[in-house]
């Protein structure tokens, strides 16, 4: 049966179950991925799924349920008990569910290309891939590379006139290996995802890169407990962007749960913090033409020149707080509801190149590798473990690792005192380099 | 080119599978219609899914596995009902009702794994997952698989109110308790979140061996999260219950008493004050604390690392790698535990493993890929998230051997340093061995006792540097249920006695 169809027979047969209100979301994807090591083939895992997610309003009370038959039978059983426990729920007058609007297309989220090439090439990338991060003598084991593929096809359809659909596709390629010295073992990690196949980069960087990381990390040494500036490299800005997302939360901010709670319109972050959500970018990781429940995405200024201009809202927390849905519920998957999540989201860049940044700091660590849960959103607090280089007098001293950074999210943003010009857009989470002109660091 | 917006080729089901055929590997999904293999009773009211399945059958698709080379194949079916409903801010914010079911198809060649899985549990689709499974073996050695028959395997839950006996109203019920109480410890408790999950999971096991298992496990999850605020400060704290039980497990810890904990935890930490940075000693409270060693030591002692010849441990089997008070067992017949699975997803005896005694290197955590690369015995350590992931080495509940010191005597015995009470969790680099995790709710200790509360710090290690520097070791073991996760998820138990490690690094923000 064509699933089109399909979602909107089951929207009839949940009005006349006595719904007031049905979503129906229907999900279809297929992925491989293939996994390489010592030059041989790991594991092949392949496989189909589907499912089906419905979401019911019986009185102001929600129900969700799902599965993953499409049998008859099984949807109909599935659809009763969304009606079951909607009718247990407390009532709200904030559900609902929201109207059919006309969404933006978004260019270049399927690539037919990538099922079409053959599985001898896919290994083949692999393998290669291995091989090319294997090639510096200071790397003494793989860890494994991998291709993976994946496509789905996304059905959104509710009782107030939506029907919509979308289809994408995505291709990734990651590689792990060990630089081992004495009882010394280091490992370093780079992969490529993209929704073209002929986006990705050249095997060859991804594979140096990953060596890179893994043998730069010989030989560290301790630093003792100070006060310095510490430079987030793109690849760590996720533990404190992560915190500031969390914070904005609409339903977070409604609960009261965030740091962020009071702070519309506010300066809460040094002037050369700007971050921006786009929805709508071509061939973006985190594109989409509308969100979890088919409100249209957009493109939205979250914190500009360090004000904080937006909330994050699905429909729900949009309806309690007396705004509008920003198009941001997300989804993962048919067995879920609705969260609040982000698209394709960016720290503007800066003027400063990297380099430039290094060569202004006289002491501090450069940060390449975080632990830990970033900032929390909370109260704001940060606290982590640190990895990466040590800084004197504008220079690369030596690697550090079992270090401790920490601080309050108002001392790191009022903070950051440099900003960075390389940006990579092809991420959907993602940031320059910048500078924290003092945090505290724990070591010896 | 733009391809996204695309209702006019909005796909059959079918069709849209079938564009997985390619390159000599095609799965797809047959028509939608429930197999004669398993029949989920569960999908109306109040049953267990009962999977029912013809050996016959299995028996051909494990043939077929084999067909083009290989030393072991497996089949896996697993049918899933699950519940979870939200309270926020005394609402009933929603119910979920999940049903999934689907079955796998492994082939183990050499070091070589294939997999696929169907969510359309079907002969013909097994067939279909077998043969793309089978593409590793090309060319490999072929073994004759053994015809399966039922085999036994020793089971540690015990139900005396089955979930599926339960009213919702019931757990609506428990929930409502939870709230209130919470609410009603102190004004400053603004809100609590309270998650209720549980779910009746069956397995059908069999492989080329010749065995065939199945089973049906219950597993309740129960947690309460609360905020306080007192207009400067707040706190979010968390508290968790959860075991392979019935609903009787509200009788043995209430609802109240959870939210109870979980609120203490909130106003205490109200006064909390900035960590210190720097080196110093810990004393870890008994329970959950166990996921230091979960993270530190249990993830590197995981089999597949070692057979790849880069986990922390590779080389050290039987030598001295802790002091003499450590003593660690993971241990898979715990009655009723959260970790506990009786036989784990490829079928083995879930059994008690001594990894660590006495700080001698004594055991790994293996599954059938990588007992057979290391040459081990089996542990009953191959679990899966589900039948749509591949089973790995997992723990089950990780634990230290209680010994003989009185967590007053360590803690009297502790200078200045930190005492941790909770943790939110941690993680590790099973290669490197560095660990870290995040205190939740800790204190300082000055002069052999604890004092005021700090705020959230994170630990950091290595796991040789923290087995080595663990010097007291209290009599007084507990558990907590935690979920762990390695790519996929598993649900585990991590426990200790109070213990202490001497200079540990902690991410205070004070200098």
């Amino acid at each position: 049966m064509d699933n089109l169809y399909l979602a909107d027979t089951l929207i009839g047969r949940g009005r006349r179950m006595g719904a007031r209100e049905v979503e129906v979301y229907i999900q279809n994807s297929r992925n491989l991925t293939v996994r390489v090591r010592n030059e041989d083939i790991e594991t092949i895992q392949e496989a189909a799924a589907g499912g089906v997610g419905f979401r019911v309003l019986v009185d102001g009370g929600m129900g969700f349920s799902h599965c993953n038959d499409f049998n008859d039978r099984s949807l109909n059983d599935t659809l009763e008990r969304a009606i079951a426990f909607a009718r247990l729920t407390t009532p709200d007058e904030h559900n609902r569910l929201p109207d059919d609007m006309p969404h933006q297309e978004v260019e270049g989220l399927y690539d037919p290309e990538i099922a079409r090439l053959p599985m001898e090439k896919k290994i083949g990338m692999a393998l290669e891939l291995e091989a090319y991060a294997m090639k510096d003598e200071r790397i003494t084991h793989s860890s494994g590379a991998s291709f993976g593929e994946g496509e789905s096809e996304i059905i959104i359809a509710n009782s107030n006139g939506m029907l919509k659909t979308y289809r994408s596709s995505s291709c990734y390629v990651g590689v792990s290996v060990v630089a081992e010295k004495g009882d010394q073992r280091h490992t370093g990690w780079e992969s490529c995802s993209r929704r073209f196949f002929e986006d990705m980069e050249p095997l060859e960087k991804i594979g140096a890169a990953a060596a890179k990381k893994a043998y730069e990390m010989v030989d560290p040494r301790m630093v003792s407990t100070q006060r310095a500036a510490v430079i987030f490299d793109p690849a760590v800005a996720r533990s404190i962007v992560g915190g500031i997302i969390a914070a904005i939360n609409g339903e977070r901010v409604l609960q009261g749960a965030s740091f962020l709670k009071d702070a519309m319109d506010e300066v809460f972050a040094s002037g050369l913090l700007t971050i921006v959500d786009d929805g709508l970018r071509r061939r973006g990781m985190g594109s989409k033409p509308f969100d979890g429940e088919g409100v249209p995405a957009g493109t939205r200024t979250l914190v500009e020149e360090g004000v904080l201009r937006s909330f994050l809202y699905n429909t729900h927390a949009a309806l309690r707080a007396g705004v509008e849905s920003t198009g941001n519920a997300s989804r993962g998957g048919f067995t879920s509801l609705p969260g609040i999540g982000t698209h394709n989201l960016y720290l503007k860049a800066g003027p400063h190149t990297p380099e430039e940044i290094l060569a202004n700091t006289q002491r501090g660590l450069l940060l390449k590798g975080v632990t830990g849960y970033g900032i929390n959103p909370v109260n704001g607090n940060y606290s982590g473990g640190a990895s990466g280089f040590w800084i004197e007098n504008g220079q690369i001293s030596h690697p550090v690792q079992g270090l401790t950074i920490a601080g309050s999210a108002d001392d790191i943003l009022r903070n950051i005192d440099m900003m960075a010009d390389d940006l990579d857009m092809a991420r959907s989470f993602t940031a320059p380099t910048f500078r924290v002109s003092e945090m505290q660091i724990g070591g010896a | 080119m733009s391809n996204n917006y695309v209702p006019s080729v909005s796909m059959p089901r079918r069709r849209f599978l079938e564009m997985g055929l390619k390159g000599g590997i095609a799965i797809v999904a047959a028509p939608p219609l429930l197999s004669h293999m398993v029949s989920c009773s569960g999908f109306t009211a109040n049953v267990g899914p009962g999977l029912e399945t013809d050996k016959a059958a299995l028996d051909r698709v494990i043939a077929k596995a084999l067909k083009q080379g290989g030393d072991f194949a497996d089949v896996y079916l697993e049918g899933r009902i699950l519940r979870q409903i939200i309270m926020e801010e005394s609402r009933f914010r929603s119910g979920l009702y999940g049903v999934s079911q689907g079955a796998g198809v492994r082939v183990i060649s050499g070091d070589k794994t294939g997999y696929a899985y169907t969510e359309e549990i079907t002969e013909e689709n097994l067939m279909r997952a077998a043969e793309v499974a089978s593409y590793v073996a090309r060319n490999g050695k072929s073994i004759t698989p053994v015809n399966i028959a039922e085999g036994k395997r020793e089971s540690f839950v015990t139900v005396h109110k089955p979930l599926e006996d339960i009213a919702d109203s019931r757990r609506i019920e428990i929930m409502e308790r939870a709230n209130q109480a919470a609410l009603d410890y102190d004004p400053r408790i603004r809100m609590a979140l309270i998650d209720y999950n549980d779910q009746v999971r069956s397995r059908v096991i069999a492989n080329s061996e010749g065995l065939y298992l199945r089973d049906e496990l219950p597993l309740l999850f129960f947690i309460v999260q609360t905020m306080s605020d007192d207009g400067t400060n707040r706190h979010m704290s968390r508290e968790r219950i959860s075991e392979h039980s019935g609903f009787e497990l509200f009788e043995k810890d209430t609802p109240e008493s959870v939210a109870e904990r979980a609120a203490r935890e909130s106003i205490a930490m109200l006064d909390a004050e900035d960590a210190p940075a720097g080196t110093m000693d810990v004393v870890m409270e008994n329970g959950f604390g166990g996921v230091l060693i979960h993270e530190a030591v249990g993830h590197p002692l995981e089999a597949d690392n070692i057979a790849k010849g880069i986990g922390a441990f590779t080389g050290k089997m039987g030598q001295k790698v802790a002091t003499e008070v450590f003593t660690m067992v993971d241990d898979g017949t715990l009655p009723n535990f959260r970790g506990t699975i009786n036989f784990d997803d490829e079928g083995t005896q879930a059994q008690r493993n001594l990894l660590i005694d006495k700080g001698v290197l004594k055991g790994y955590m293996t599954d059938i890929l990588s007992a057979k690369q290391l040459d081990l015995h089996r542990t009953g350590n191959g679990r899966r998230e589900s039948f749509r992931h591949i089973p790995i080495p997992r723990m089950t509940n990780t634990f230290i051997e209680p010994g003989e010191n009185t967590p007053e005597e360590i803690l009297a015995d502790t200078r200045s340093g930190i005492y941790v009470q909770s943790l939110s969790g941690g993680s590790v680099n099973p290669v490197t061995g560095i660990f870290n995790f995040t205190c939740r709710e800790a204190y300082m200790i000055e002069n052999g006792r604890k004092t005021y509360p700090i705020r959230g710090a994170t630990l950091i290690g290595s796991c040789m540097g923290v087995i080595s520097s663990i010097d007291a070791v209290g009599n007084d073991l507990a558990f907590g249920p935690g979920i762990c996760g390695k790519g996929q998820m598993a649900e585990v138990t991590a426990g200790q006695p109070t213990v202490r490690i001497r200079g540990i690094n902690v991410g205070g923000s004070r200098g």
